[in-house]
């Protein structure tokens, strides 16, 4: 089992940093730290280990999470030849060209946060202390030898008959399908609304409409957003491709998700992606879809019992 | 009104006062208020007295200073011991200081026992802030930096962006430096923990440090924490940092400087031998007194007073050669300062206080000696040679206290 992959572009860089970033947000629930820098222990509540997945292709950041989708709580693709200058690896068996590893998300994050300013990064699947993927980077400097920072990010390597769980995770049999709303407002709507109700309300219908609700004792909140635009195929019955009755435009397919999730998710999302869009599975799991140029990224919130 | 009042400052660059505060804080939870003539000097030290920090601001720093000496008790300047935590609150939010606060005023009422702050606020307001302080010896350590065979200097951003790949709550680092390369990375403790930890290297090309002399290929561990205040301080002043370092268990110094003050940072370094064999028994209850303490070259001693005496291991304590271990007697020992270091508690052995050494084999180097009033002390010192060599910015003119004291 090898793995050594080199980024020396500065543009490959910058979109490494971008999912980096992504990433970031996603292992970070800490507010009041943001970078991961703080105590260890405010880190990872609902998410204590992530998995990169590394295939010929492709390079997936998984976080696991109890959904109803097979486990799934955060899915990341990346295709390597759009990173990596130099990318090579043999899977666990020669037949079988595919590594899973388990790693600790705020290690991870430390040494992503290094790549960032980096002008190259080599990442290798090496054995220290442990079975570790180093992370070397090489830090831009005046004089004309460079700074290198080498971070040891100590990982497990997943057993096979685990990897079902990490497999590529089909698009839901959603009721509703609708573009996002831009996502700086959602997050500052959704980042007020936390400090009213631990459980928000995702709805959306066939007809561009989305809402925002919260409900407690005192007060009820509503965001309305309207004319998102559905994606085409955007319900069941065209999935289907069958003729059987369509869904009523303005019925709502909603779900009670824990605010914190909805929180997490778009905290990260500094930039823009080029496409950003929900599947609502009524009363079952919000999947949220979002494509940055390199990056594609699949998030799963699960209804509230 | 206040009764004999021996220092008086008026203050109105209060924030980098704030920021020594900070950076002291890191180091113990008492801050010392050491007013001489040659300035204000505000030191602490940690508990395990492995780290010493000491911000000596020259009276031409403040807009006024004025020290009482001679007055009426006939006692020279006061030695003023604070509890940390109640200092601190009063400078933490020093950028909310900045905007409010014209000026500051401080003032050491020997009638009260009281450290009077005020800030003088806009809008005319005034805040009085009365402290409690103990009097107490001298805390002061002693380091003759000349001694050290490395010396690097580097502005403070470099060694900022040196130590930022480490994430706060690392405790150690190890500091490597050849003529070639200049290493950080974090310490790692021997044998397995329950969690892998992440390690992480950073290196560097001595030619990015404005002043690199290197007499000593060495390889030093110390405690990070302690180092990020006076980092801090550092760079708010755009001051370039002097790393002073030896061989491993021999102190290390950063300090900076500019025309009205100086701050230096001094901390301990886990010896060689411990840091290269970690399956020594962990039984030991004497102390491993390390190689610096050996080497009457170079030793780190705690002056007890104003610079008047100075000590260290007495001479028959010493090992013959200078690498063998020394077991002491506990009892004669003028040392039990010698334990580990609280941050190498890794190890889940406490850092215990004063006599009764800890388990474990990881020893750092002597820094000080007793640092409160301890009548012993101040007997048995008289007695021993004065081996320390006294460094320019701590000694020179202070006052020397009476014995009584």
């Amino acid at each position: 089992m090898k793995f050594r992959g080199k980024i020396t572009d500065i543009a490959c860089l910058n979109h490494f940093t971008t999912f980096s970033r992504i990433l970031k947000s996603a292992v970070c629930l800490n507010e009041a730290d943001p970078l991961c820098s703080g105590v260890v222990t405010t880190i990872s509540k609902l998410t204590k280990t992530c998995v990169l997945r590394l295939t010929p292709d492709h390079l997936f950041f998984i976080l696991p999470g109890k959904v109803t989708n097979g486990g799934v709580g955060m899915w990341c693709q990346l295709l390597q030849a759009n990173f990596f200058q130099e990318y090579q690896m043999e899977g666990v068996t020669s037949e079988v060209q595919e590594i899973c590893l388990e790693v600790s998300p705020e290690p991870w994050s430390r040494a992503l946060k290094t790549v960032q300013s980096a002008k190259s990064v080599k990442l290798k699947l090496t054995r220290k202390h442990c079975a570790c993927l180093t992370v070397a980077a090489e830090l831009p400097t005046l004089s004309s030898v460079g700074r290198v920072v080498t971070h040891d990010v100590p990982v497990d390597v997943i057993p096979r008959r685990l990897w079902q769980e990490f497999q590529e995770v089909g698009v839901p049999d959603f009721d509703v399908s609708v573009y996002l709303p831009p996502l700086k407002t959602m997050k500052s709507v959704v980042d007020r609304m936390k400090n009213l109700s631990n459980f928000l309300v995702m709805e959306a219908n066939l007809n561009g409409d989305m809402n925002l609700k919260i409900q407690t004792d005192l007060v009820s909140v509503t965001t309305h957003f309207k004319d998102l635009g559905n994606p085409a195929g955007g319900d069941v019955s065209s999935q289907d491709g069958g003729p059987s009755q369509s869904r009523d435009p303005e019925v709502m397919a909603e779900v009670t998700v824990d605010i914190r999730k909805l929180q997490q998710f778009l905290m990260g999302q500094q930039v823009n992606p080029s496409k950003a869009l929900c599947n609502i599975v009524h009363q079952n799991v919000v999947h949220l879809v979002l494509l940055h140029e390199d990056v594609s990224l699949q998030y799963f919130i699960p209804a509230v019992a | 009104m206040y009764g004999s009042i021996v220092l008086t400052i008026n203050c109105v660059c209060f924030t980098a006062l704030g920021k020594a505060i900070h950076a002291l804080s890191r180091i113990g939870n008492e801050l010392w208020l050491d007013p001489m003539v040659k300035g204000l000097a505000l030191r602490s030290v940690n508990s395990a007295h492995s780290a010493y920090g000491c911000f000596l601001f020259s009276p031409m720093f403040f807009k006024h200073y004025s020290l009482e000496s001679g007055s009426k008790q006939g006692s020279k300047a006061i030695k003023c011991k604070l509890v940390m935590k109640s200092v601190l609150p009063l400078f933490r939010c020093l950028t909310s200081i900045e905007r409010s606060v014209e000026r500051c005023h401080m003032s050491v009422s020997t009638a009260t026992d009281r450290v009077i702050i005020q800030f003088f606020c806009r809008h005319g307001i005034i805040k009085t802030h009365n402290i409690h302080f103990q009097e107490s010896e001298a805390l002061q350590a002693v380091f003759d930096s000349h001694l050290c065979a490395n010396v690097l200097k580097a502005p403070a951003r470099l060694l900022a962006d040196m130590v930022v790949h480490f994430p706060l709550f690392q405790e150690e680092i190890t500091l490597s430096i050849t003529p070639m390369k200049v290493t950080l990375r974090n310490y790692q403790q021997g044998g397995k923990g329950p969690m892998k930890t992440m390690y992480t290297e950073m290196s560097l090309h001595p030619n990015e440090f404005d002043y690199f002399q290197i007499g000593l290929d060495s390889d030093i561990t110390f405690c990070l924490k302690e180092l990020r205040g006076i980092l801090s301080f550092a760079e708010s002043r755009s001051l370039p940092v002097s790393v002073y370092l030896d061989a491993a268990g021999k102190p290390v110094c950063f300090s900076v400087e500019d025309m009205v003050l100086e701050a230096t940072v001094l901390l301990a370094t886990v010896t060689d031998s411990d840091s290269r064999d970690h399956s020594q028994p962990t039984e030991s209850l004497t102390p491993k007194i390390s190689r610096c303490i050996s080497s009457p070259a170079q030793p780190v001693a705690m002056s007890q007073g104003p610079g008047s005496r100075s000590y260290t291991v007495p001479d028959e304590l010493i090992a013959s050669s200078q690498g063998s271990p020394v077991i002491s007697c506990p009892g004669a020992m003028r040392l039990p300062q010698i334990r580990e270091q609280t941050c190498l508690s890794v190890d889940s052995q406490e850092c215990t206080s004063s006599t009764s050494s800890p388990a474990s084999t990881k020893v750092c180097s002597l820094l000080f000696n007793a640092l409160s009033s301890q009548q012993d002390q101040d007997g048995c010192a008289a007695q021993l040679p004065v081996l320390a060599c006294y460094s320019d910015e701590e000694n020179a003119d202070d006052n020397p206290r009476s014995p009584s004291q």
